[in-house]
């Protein structure tokens, strides 16, 4: 559609504007507290150790599985939220928002119900785009590399920080020689997790132009 | 099966809308041919006319806002049309004259009525839907069957997930059952449905997974490690001479194609031996001349249907069974179900559902034949019932919440084509081609685990 002509690439844009609108991956610690986990960052609540993710109200390690099998979860949260079909309206007056579909797809059903009347275009509201930025999301929190870089999706909701670097005291973040350091020791790791976020990426669509639509084959 | 490794999370509206229209048009083709009706004396329901009409249509609800999981009622029912029966336009239903009917929404109808006045289309027939035939077998077919059976009923055992309580993972059960199956069950076949482990576990959610028993001094890092660790060993224990057929759940944490229609696992990763078999979901195999059509999603529970008369007097389980037959698709609403929590703060978080990748659906479709048995596992209560010579089976869950469920076994006795009985039908005696008539061999057992 002509909106996303202006847009720069996708993949030139940073990781913050990027995955901006992308829901967080909140851990759960043995201890029972939540935190929103982003990467080889600054957080208040947790810490990225040598050997993995401490949580730092109680000290303890995650396991592996513990992080894998939440993180797991939440993507197929994501793809149960995408398959739930919701469509939309664009028509403002309008505002229908339904699972059902016309047998136009983009023709609106309208507040009659009767699919005549409303001028408006019908869309999913979960896009197969947002869906695989919200994967592109979770996979860079464990790639190690962009950690180095500082390219990551800063924690936005860390208001602590935020509250503490408005009062004037220093932010405290992670040296560059620590995060190499980090980012190394983590890798295989945090290597695991990224497969998992691979394995829905293998049958994700959107990852593979159709080459038979682009040319017209057949 | 290559048809259903199509790529998911990349549905498009038009493609679904394609699927939806398609649907009613190859019904109206059936309906015509059926009834013997020229395709002249098909009108548009939406537009006034002074003439009855036979039009064919989408149950839909009254209002875009509907949520599914409401039940509809007669004065709230709309009709879809296709692009070509009415420009997709939808109309309001009377079925007031109509002694009986059972209509739920995703249903693909065909009426006789008219629109006196252009608002509402008064539905005074509603027209039988043909069914599909039975499948048939010849008799050299038939005679390999009986001797491969060496005179013995062909046993099949039935379970459906979960397999583990819904407090905590524990597989225990599913290990003495194994026990039991290879020692006292001794079936020919086992047709398992998942989860085999449920996505939407609370112990996957908070991670409490890590703490399992079985994992002590193994070092596992993903959930599919967990499955090739923990339950890959139960399952390998079951004897190599039992067939075992897997059929995944979209809630299954081990397949990556999270959509129905569901490509089947591979048992290469899942380290499975070779008396292991993965089929899709939905699909339909045979075992001897035995047709089973398999889904592995919730029919029973979300066809929720609107009723009135002696149908809505007959058994629940018999009339979607029916509805299924007649629609020719393993999951037949539209749109599927959603599983949804409120919290506390009112909102509203969302938790699974039917996960339909609508433009794959023709996959879900029974295409030429009826199945002689049909397998819905249902969270609803375990039931047994023959629909049109149909036995349709729902073998209940192997554990609901944290108690012992049900389980099923299928024995059917051998076909025998040179005893003149009821057993088979000959339709043909030229070809020798004989119905296989399951419901008079088979007997259903339901047994609690």
């Amino acid at each position: 559609n002509g909106d996303d002509l202006l847009q720069p690439l996708e993949s030139c844009i940073s990781d913050a504007e990027r995955f901006k609108e992308a829901a967080t991956l909140e851990l759960t610690c043995t201890c029972g507290a939540h935190f929103a986990f982003g990467g080889i960052q600054e957080s208040s609540y947790y810490t990225v150790t040598f050997s993995g993710i401490q949580c730092s109200s109680c000290g303890t390690q995650l396991s592996s599985l513990r992080v894998a099998s939440q993180l797991e979860r939440l993507i197929r949260h994501h793809i149960s939220l995408y398959y739930a079909g919701w469509v939309e309206c664009d028509d403002v007056s309008c505002g229908v928002h339904t699972r059902q579909v016309s047998v136009y797809g983009k023709r609106c059903i309208g507040n009659t119900g009767r699919s005549v009347g409303c001028k408006g275009v019908i869309s999913y509201v979960y896009t197969d785009r947002e869906l695989y930025n919200q994967l592109l999301y979770l996979e860079s929190l464990f790639d190690v590399d962009k950690a180095r870089r500082q390219e990551l999706r800063p924690l936005q909701d860390d208001t602590e920080n935020r509250i503490r670097s408005d009062s004037g005291e220093t932010k405290k973040g992670i040296s560059q020689s620590t995060l190499d350091a980090l980012a190394e020791q983590n890798r295989d790791t945090f290597g695991a997790f990224q497969s998992v976020v691979q394995k829905y990426f293998e049958q994700c669509g959107r990852r593979y132009v159709d080459m038979a639509s682009l040319f017209n084959f057949s | 099966p290559k048809k259903y490794q199509f790529r998911t999370m990349r549905q498009k509206l038009l493609d679904t809308a394609d699927v939806l229209d398609e649907q009613i048009d190859s019904m109206a083709k059936t309906l015509q041919k059926h009834h013997k009706i020229a395709e002249s004396d098909f009108g548009n329901p939406c537009i006034a006319s002074q003439f009855s009409v036979y039009c064919c249509g989408r149950i839909v609800p009254d209002s875009p806002f509907a949520p599914v999981e409401l039940r509809l009622n007669p004065d709230s029912l709309f009709l879809e049309t296709s692009r070509l029966g009415g420009i997709g336009q939808r109309i309001s239903i009377d079925v007031q004259s109509l002694a009986e009917y059972s209509f739920f929404p995703g249903q693909i109808v065909g009426f006789k009525g008219k629109n006196p006045s252009g608002e509402r289309f008064i539905v005074e027939q509603v027209l039988d839907i043909p069914y599909l035939g039975a499948p048939v077998s010849n008799k050299t077919e038939l005679l390999e069957y009986k001797t491969n059976l060496d005179g013995s009923s062909m046993k099949t055992t039935v379970l459906s997930g979960p397999y583990t309580p819904s407090t905590k993972i524990d597989y225990s059960l599913l290990e003495s059952f194994v026990q039991k199956l290879n020692t006292e069950i001794k079936p020919h076949s086992v047709i398992m449905f998942g989860p085999f482990l449920d996505i939407t576990h609370p112990s996957i959610r908070d991670g409490s997974i890590e703490s399992v028993p079985e994992l002590q001094g193994k070092k596992v890092a993903t959930l599919d490690n967990f499955f090739r660790a923990v339950i890959t060993p139960i399952l390998k224990k079951i004897d190599s001479r039992i067939q075992v057929i897997l059929i995944p759940s979209t809630r299954d944490s081990i397949s990556s194609h999270a959509a129905y229609p569901q490509n089947s696992f591979e048992r290469k990763s899942l380290q499975l031996p070779k008396n292991f078999k993965c089929f899709p979901n939905p699909c339909s195999f045979q075992l001897n001349e035995c047709l089973i059509g398999v889904s592995n999603l919730d029919s029973f529970k979300d066809i929720k249907d609107v009723n009135r008369g002696k149908i809505g007097d007959l058994n629940r389980f018999d009339r979607i069974a029916d509805h299924i037959l007649q629609q020719r698709r393993y999951y037949p609403c539209f749109p599927g179900s959603l599983k949804t929590r409120k919290g506390p703060d009112g909102t509203v978080e969302h938790i699974c559902g039917a996960d339909l990748d609508m433009p794959y659906m023709g996959l879900s479709e029974l295409y030429d034949v009826l199945p002689d048995v049909l397998i819905i596992p249902s969270e609803m209560r375990y039931f047994v019932r023959v629909v049109k010579n149909v036995v349709v089976i729902n073998p209940g869950y192997f554990l609901t919440g944290n108690n012992a469920g049900t389980y099923v076994t299928l024995s059917v006795k051998p076909p025998n084509p040179e005893v003149d009985d009821d057993d088979l039908t000959c339709i043909n005696d030229d070809d020798r081609l004989y119905i296989h008539n399951i419901w008079k061999r088979a007997r259903v057992d339901i047994i609690n685990v």
